[in-house]
């Protein structure tokens, strides 16, 4: 299928019935978008809805949001600390680095369950459980577990001074708000991307999630969830099977698909007569619009999930013939079909497992992390250089993140906690630099140091990169504070 | 610095989410380039940045900055701005931070360099503005004056008139409004069902009001009375406008991660049975607010009071009390009051006149509480069924406040008595309340008594009987096992005596039944554990023997058996050798039936409801209306709907909303009078129209704040499950139970209140319909996706309850003859729309019922779906009853089906 964009915005399309209600509809689609709704009950009758253009000329117009679920190692990936194996065993508090332990930044720590048995800090520095070496003309340095990726080295931005403050795993939806979990719940990044920009394809949701969300435990579905921007902002589940790839999306093989087209071709005719007896009704005509698009949804999303049409050189290239990495590979696969269909935010939880996550490796380390990578490194690599040689990477930004990193110091024999107070994300594509280590640790790998960026920083970069400035996305009566609105990293732009 | 700055920020954000929320579209003034303007930049930014401190609320070094005029007296410190003169303006020094002087604002986010130059630019050119008058009193806002019932215009003829036409009237004369005609009778019929009951009408109902109108004004007001009388009057009343208080109420099921409870309780259903009961007997509004917060010290041993405090359970937070009590503390405020006491957290509120202390203060009323779930009738296990409820379980836990709300600072030196918020110049009268015992050891409860004993009694008879009826061999355990449940069924006994001797007033010391139950308890102990190890020693027995006898190759296997059951056996006789030794005992520390709580209740939180239910409280009864006039309108009178403060919205007709408010309390808080009043007036019956006639109309008043027409409405989540399978005729209206399984609404025809419901927990149909937000819904929001249109066309509800509705209708209620196709229309136009189809729309229907039933007859060259759900009743197999089908599912997902005119 030749992918097709729609260069109209989604709030302009209802000018296209030809009803002459523009006016109305108009307001009718901004009250369905929340906006509408949210003056009605703040007053703000003034708010200047998003228009659905973005606020500069935008260096990205896709965002593909890859979350490792648990905490990935940011020693073991993308921030070399030879100190460790140097300091192999011994306390941290009788290192020339003892000083770590009681450095200011120790204070951003949220403790959210006293006593807890992980999320503690863990004292016997643990040597690096792989070897690193430096990739590409850039030289950036990459865990050995990581063999694919590092061959994209040259188009990755490794961001090393990651920071969070909760030291448990509702970090991770943290990572995706900006809010601590105890908090409640807030938009995350993909809602407000979905709500600052308008559609390419009026086909497909907007904003797609692949991969198992969150345990209940740790955000749950609020992990890509729109909190006060409405559930129409929420990213929408999918799966990689075409049969089942949304909730409701086919009514069952009791029913015939020319049967089902004849019902909504009766439908269509009767809300139409119905407009006619009511032409001041914006919603009537929202709806109207709302099944047309249901209908092109039914055949849209499992036509994009659908990758038997994809040569066996790029299924190779996504890892589709491993057995560790094919489900993972998949993803990615789809991720890049539905980025080239215009869809807006794919986030692909990786590692989810009903609980804390996959990468969570408090034990066995080295196996663990060795086997994620595994399922990862090369589908992640190939999605990489499938867009760069399709001439998407420009406008495709990948973000590969995690909750928080893991301890200097081992927990138990073989381990490493949680650890809040540095990690690394890498972004490659979407008019971010190549190569380019940004950041810096302390040489335990303890605090961020150099350019220290909370994760709304990364929220920041990401919707400056899509064209928008958090500041102008203000919904009434929601105020948002200074820490969510976040600094885009400069010096990772290109 | 700048990083333990960010984490202030991250902890007082919750606090700050709603209350700033005026500042959003100030903050552009700012931004202007062009010469400063006092009114358009200054003031917006010295409101949003100052007024806190330096406002009407609070004068911090006797410093007003709401005014010029006070700008330039100045405060203690002298003059805060020299006109022209930037560089010497202490203004501009605070906010920079310069020298000595402290970085203004204290306690927010500094200002920006381009808002200082700002300041410094309209210093420098002369610092002009305006002569403004003081900025009245935050406590003379209209919202904490008291109800006054305002005077109820009469028409020009002297008629009576309902009051609230009358006070709408005036505001279209005011704004040269024409009020629309009333609505046709089937849609008024229509709307006054959804509204009142959740459900359509049937198509007979229908037709008989369309019937009476066409007769006579006098039929159709007769026949539209005694509907409004019938529906209030149905126990769908109380269900339907049950949902719409748990939604304020925050009803939520217990939530958490796979059996682990995290937030509310399990067993929390008796209170959403205690709403809707509440609602279908009418009880009074402030006797409900009573209930919720104090059922446990206003009716301390009635459990169908005290289930009503799951209003103060719900806010359960397992890994944070703070947080908890915070819930109850803002929810209390919101729900009741239309108060954002929340707001007062982390510093004294912005915009109302409620500080800090008051904050703290208010929480103070709830600190000693907890929860709790007492033991029901049949169910021993609480586990499994149980009444869960608040109750006092520390008078002496004290209140501090929080330093800049951050639990890790409490001011521990001065910890805080319960207090009403300052501003309302009212005293709770605080008065601990005694309880009875039934109310503080439910275990003496005497259904409790019977059915231990009766368990126990069950369990020796069965013993003997297995006594009677065992062989030989087999005799010496039984007879062992009955000596067993004969000790357990002394031990009750003797523990019955005991309680008797010290809770049942007998007047004597208990000390000796006390021993006896403790030594009751111990022999038991002792035998059970006797029991346990001949039980054991018979188990490795019977494995040494099976051992001697295996074949060489079983060996090994059995032989782990045998270590494990030896294994037992020791563990076995260690617990013998402790009971043994318990037994020499003679202490009287013998096992109640369950906890004993505290005897007494503090009685703060029955002081606030009494406060809060008062007829006096200027807010209560407002809120109150307000929410009931929203859901029979679609839009509030005061819009801000948990926010009656200043920084909430005005009344858009406030003689109106006082006047339903002094209503309300003077028909004694009953709320079907007020549904009743509302919804017989001329404006609840108005068409919704706004076609080309009302043109004049719109443009005067476009967002039809003053009501000449009605609001149109879409159906909740909630209803339109329920409609669906009402038009089937396959509701179950079975009422009240504990929560169904969401993953069952497919399948279980039930009425949406009853399935779980919480923030993780609920039924996928309705959250992509928008059901309530579990965790705050004063107000449900609409949307319109494509998703929800999926739901509707391949959902399996649908799908069946369509096929439901095509074979009732497809018979005729008589001679059981099918009916033709012109006549299947009608009556499913009439069943699914309530009105007839218009002539295009029988055309297009009857050319759909022939095409279909075309197509449908060859399946052969069709096309199946090749997945998705499997729907309760297969389709028809004929051809014509299954078009038939097709059509009532397109009425389903007709616009006019979801929408509410």
């Amino acid at each position: 299928m030749t992918p097709h964009y729609r260069k109209t915005p989604r709030r302009a399309f209802l000018a296209d019935l030809g009803m002459g209600f523009t006016g109305l509809a108009l307001g009718s689609m901004l009250a369905a978008d929340g906006i509408g709704r949210a003056s009605a009950m703040d007053g703000a009758r003034a708010h200047a809805a998003p228009s659905g253009r973005p606020h500069h000329a935008p260096r990205a117009k896709s965002v593909i949001w890859i979350f490792l679920v648990g905490g990935m190692s940011h020693l073991e990936s993308f921030d070399y600390k030879p100190a460790l194996n140097q300091y192999a065993g011994v306390e941290i508090g009788k290192t020339p680095y003892a000083d770590v332990l009681t450095a200011q930044f120790t204070e951003n720590l949220r403790v959210v369950v006293p006593n807890d048995a992980n999320g503690q800090q863990r004292l016997k520095l643990f040597p690096l459980q792989v070897g690193f070496r430096k990739r590409g003309q850039s030289g950036l340095e990459i865990s050995d577990w990581w063999p694919h990726l590092g061959t994209c080295a040259d188009d990755l931005a490794v961001v090393r001074s990651m920071w969070t403050t909760d030291n448990n795993h509702g970090a991770q939806l943290q990572f995706h708000t900006g809010r601590h979990s105890l908090e409640g719940r807030f938009p995350t990044l993909g809602s407000w991307a979905h709500y600052g920009l308008g559609s390419l394809n009026d086909n497909l949701p907007q904003f797609v999630v692949l991969g198992t969300p969150l345990a209940d435990c740790c955000g749950g579905v609020g992990g890509h969830g729109a909190a006060y921007l409405g559930p129409q902002h929420a990213g929408v589940q999918m799966g990689v099977d075409p049969r089942t790839a949304l909730p409701y999306s086919s009514p069952g093989d009791g029913v015939f698909v020319e049967e089902q087209a004849g019902e909504f071709a009766l439908l269509r005719k009767l809300n139409d007569l119905t407009a006619v007896e009511y032409p001041g009704d914006a919603n009537l005509l929202a709806r109207i619009k709302s099944y047309e698009l249901a209908y092109q949804m039914q055949s849209a999303v499992p036509e994009v999930v659908d990758c038997s049409g994809e040569s066996r050189e790029t299924e190779q290239l996504y890892g589709l013939g491993g057995k560790s990495s094919q489900d993972f590979g998949r993803q990615c696969l789809v991720a890049r079909r539905l980025v080239e269909r215009g869809v807006r935010f794919v986030q692909i939880f990786h590692g989810s497992n009903g609980g804390a996550g996959a990468w969570d490796g408090h034990s066995k380390l080295k196996t663990g992390h060795e086997n994620l990578c595994r399922q990862v490194d090369q589908p992640i690599a190939g999605l990489i250089q499938d867009l760069k040689r399709r001439g998407m990477l420009e406008e495709t930004l990948v973000v590969i993140g995690t909750e928080f990193g893991r301890t200097p110091g081992s927990q138990g024999a073989d381990g490493r906690d949680h650890h809040p107070f540095a990690f690394s994300v890498a972004m490659a594509g979407g008019g971010v630099r190549g190569g380019l280590a940004h950041g810096e640790t302390d040489a335990l790998g303890f605090h961020a140091i150099e350019d220290r960026h909370y994760v709304t920083d990364l929220h920041a970069t990401v919707l400056h990169q899509l064209g928008l400035d958090p500041r102008r996305l203000e919904i009434p009566g929601r105020k948002r504070l200074e820490i969510d609105f976040g600094k885009p990293m400069q010096k990772v732009i290109s | 610095m700048i990083q333990s700055a960010m984490r202030f920020a991250i902890i007082v954000a919750a606090g700050l989410l709603i209350c700033a929320s005026g500042a959003a579209s100030e903050a552009r003034g700012a931004e202007t380039a062009a010469e400063p303007d006092y009114a358009r930049d200054v003031k917006p930014l010295l409101t949003r940045k100052c007024y806190a401190c330096h406002g009407a609320l609070k004068q911090a070094g006797g410093l007003r900055l709401d005014t010029r005029g006070t700008i330039l007296a100045g405060g203690e410190t002298g003059p805060t701005v020299v006109p022209g003169d930037a560089a010497k303006s202490l203004l501009i020094a605070a906010v920079r931070g310069d020298g000595d002087i402290e970085r203004m604002p204290l306690e927010s986010e500094a200002l920006s360099g381009q808002e200082i130059a700002l300041l410094e630019r309209w210093i420098a050119s002369g610092a002009r503005g305006p002569d403004e008058p003081l900025p009245p009193d935050p406590r003379k806002y209209w919202a904490f004056q008291p109800v006054v019932r305002p005077n109820i215009p009469q028409s020009a003829d002297g008629a009576t008139v309902n009051a609230i036409d009358a006070l709408l009237a005036a505001e279209h004369q005011r704004l040269g409004l024409t009020p629309a005609p009333e609505a046709d009778p089937r849609t008024l019929l229509r709307r006054l069902h959804f509204d009142l009951v959740g459900l359509p009408p049937t198509a007979a109902e229908t037709e008989a009001f369309a019937a009476a109108a066409a007769r006579s004004d006098a039929a159709k007001e007769q026949a539209y009375a005694g509907a409004v009388d019938k529906l209030l009057a149905s126990p769908q009343y109380a269900e339907r406008w049950g949902r719409h208080w748990m939604d304020v109420w925050r009803y939520s099921d217990w939530d958490g991660y796979r059996a682990e409870v995290r937030e509310s309780q399990p067993h929390i259903w008796r209170w959403r049975d205690w709403i809707v009961d509440s609602l279908a007997e009418d009880k009074p509004y402030d006797r409900m607010i009573v209930e919720m917060l104090a059922g446990d010290e206003v009716a301390p041993t009635d459990p169908g009071v005290v289930r009503a405090t799951g209003f103060l359970v719900r806010n359960w937070y397992k890994f944070n009390r703070n947080v908890w009590l915070e819930s109850t503390v803002e929810h209390t405020g919101k729900a009741f009051l239309g108060l954002t006491i929340n707001c007062a957290k982390c510093h004294d509120h912005f915009f109302d006149p409620i500080s800090q202390r008051d904050y703290y203060a208010f929480r103070a009323f709830f600190e000693p509480h907890q929860v709790r779930t007492d033991r029901v009738p049949g169910t021993a296990d609480t586990a499994k069924d149980g009444l869960v409820r608040a109750y006092d379980a520390d008078a002496t836990a004290k209140t501090f406040l929080f330093s800049r709300g951050d639990e890790s600072k409490p001011d521990k030196e001065h910890p805080l008595a319960p207090q009403l918020p300052r501003l309302f110049g009212a005293q709770a009268t605080i008065e601990p309340v005694a309880l009875p015992l039934a109310a503080y050891y439910p275990g003496r409860l005497p259904f409790v008594a019977a059915e231990e004993l009766k368990q126990a009694e069950q369990a020796r008879a069965a013993a003997q009987k297995a006594l009677a009826d065992a062989k030989p061999d087999a005799q010496a355990r039984a007879r062992r096992k009955l000596a067993v449940a004969s000790a357990a069924y002394e031990s009750i006994q003797a523990r019955l005596a005991a309680d008797e001797a010290v809770y049942g007033n007998t007047g004597k010391p208990g000390e000796a039944a006390k021993k006896k139950a403790a030594a009751a308890q111990r022999k038991l102990a002792r035998m059970q554990a006797d029991d346990d190890v001949a039980d054991a020693q018979a188990e490795v027995d019977a494995a040494k023997m099976k051992v001697e006898k295996a074949a060489a190759g079983d060996k090994d296997k059995l032989q782990k058996a045998l270590d494990a059951a030896e294994k037992k056996l020791a563990e076995a006789r260690k617990r013998l050798a402790t009971a043994e030794a318990e037994e020499k005992k003679t202490d009287a520390a013998y096992t109640t039936f369950g906890p004993v709580y505290p005897a007494q209740s503090t009685g703060r939180r029955l002081a606030l409801a009494r406060w809060i239910a008062s007829p006096d409280n200027p807010l209560t009864a407002r809120v109150a209306v307000n929410h009931i006039w929203m859901r029979h309108f679609g839009e509030p009178i005061v819009p801000s709907v948990f926010d009656f403060g200043r920084n909430g919205r005005l009344p858009t007709n406030q003689p109106l909303l006082d006047w339903l408010a002094g209503e309300f309390v003077a028909d004694g808080w009953r709320m079907k009078p007020l549904h009743r009043t509302i919804v017989m007036s001329a404006a609840y019956r108005r068409s919704s129209d706004e076609g080309p006639a009302q043109s004049k109309n719109r443009e005067a008043d476009p967002e039809n704040v003053a009501l000449w027409r009605m609001n149109t409405r879409r159906m909740e989540a909630e209803v339109v499950r329920d409609s669906l399978l009402a038009v089937a005729g396959a509701l179950d209206t079975s009422r009240g139970g504990p929560d169904l399984d969401p993953a069952a609404a497919d399948t279980v025809p039930r009425r949406s209140l009853y399935f779980r419901h919480s923030k993780e927990k609920k039924v996928e149909m309705l959250d992509l319909l928008d059901r309530a937000n579990a965790v705050e819904c004063y107000r449900r929001s609409e949307s319109i996706v494509p998703q929800q249109a999926l739901a509707v066309i391949n959902g399996g509800l649908a799908q069946t309850q369509a096929r439901r509705v095509a074979a009732r209708l497809s018979t005729t209620s008589g001679d059981g003859s099918f009916v033709d196709d012109e006549a299947f229309v009608a009556a499913v136009f009439a069943c699914v729309l309530n009105r007839p189809p218009r002539a295009g729309e029988r055309a297009a229907c009857l050319e759909f019922l022939a095409d279909q039933a075309r197509l449908l007859a060859k399946p052969e060259q069709l096309t199946r779906f090749v997945v998705g759900v499997k729907p309760q009743v297969e389709p028809s197999a004929d051809p014509h009853r299954r078009a038939r089908e097709n059509l009532a599912l397109v009425l389903f997902n007709h616009n006019d089906f979801i929408t509410i005119r």
